[in-house]
């Protein structure tokens, strides 16, 4: 995340935060409880890959891009409430294979 | 036919009527020059109002400094924001002017001054 003025974002930078985008809005769909419920688990989750995933790791950045757009897709149907599916593979995600 | 000419003729008179009450107010130079006036005072009142609400929205972000938020304030460099966090802030200016902004221009929006300029000018924003 550079510190110049007009910071110039890669295309995998943007796809990320469309995604991030798209998270914030589905929330916007759900009752108020839950909507902050999976606001906090999703800001969490982007922050925590945005620290520990090498910005440089392509490949891994499009596959959790790729799981994220999946995610979303699910979180997008009127019957799902909330993010818990999210919680185990947080888990799973903390050693990741290289 | 005659019927039609009739109603078209009635139609005229009407619409004449009204052009010419329309074109009397505003053939005046007073009347235009108030007008004129007006309507960019509308608009700056408009802006000023758009940049008030842009920076409440800020200033309630829970990440930033309130006294550190101006109508300059750049969001990473002045207010210490990375690009989650603009993205965050984008989206609760669309809930505050109920419109959606599109990615493309929501990547561009890095500022106080941006984002005013944005809103300000977009039809729907209200």
């Amino acid at each position: 995340m550079g510190a110049s003025s007009s910071p110039k974002l890669s295309g995998m930078q943007k796809q990320v935060l469309s995604l991030y985008r798209g998270f914030l809005r589905a929330a916007r769909s759900k009752s108020a409880e839950d909507r902050h419920k999976i606001e906090s688990i999703v800001s969490g989750e982007f922050r925590r890959n945005s620290k520990q995933v090498d910005r440089k790791n392509f490949l891994y950045i499009e596959y959790l891009l790729r799981r994220g757009q999946k995610q979303l897709d699910q979180l997008k149907s009127p019957d799902t409430v909330g993010l818990s599916s999210l919680n185990v593979s947080v888990s799973e995600t903390i050693d990741p294979k290289p | 036919m005659a019927m039609a000419m009739a109603r078209s003729a009635l139609v005229k008179k009407y619409l004449r009527v009204n052009v010419g009450v329309g074109v009397g107010v505003d053939s005046s130079p007073f009347n235009a020059i108030r007008r004129r006036f007006f309507s960019e005072e509308v608009r700056t009142s408009f802006k000023s109002e758009v940049t008030d609400r842009v920076i409440s929205v800020v200033k309630n972000f829970q990440k930033v400094d309130p006294s550190k938020v101006t109508p300059n304030a750049n969001f990473q460099n002045d207010l210490g924001l990375d690009s989650l966090d603009s993205v965050e802030i984008v989206m609760a200016l669309e809930e505050e002017f109920g419109f959606e902004i599109p990615d493309k221009e929501a990547d561009k929006i890095n500022s106080i001054n941006l984002a005013v300029e944005f809103i300000a000018s977009h039809p729907q924003a209200k």
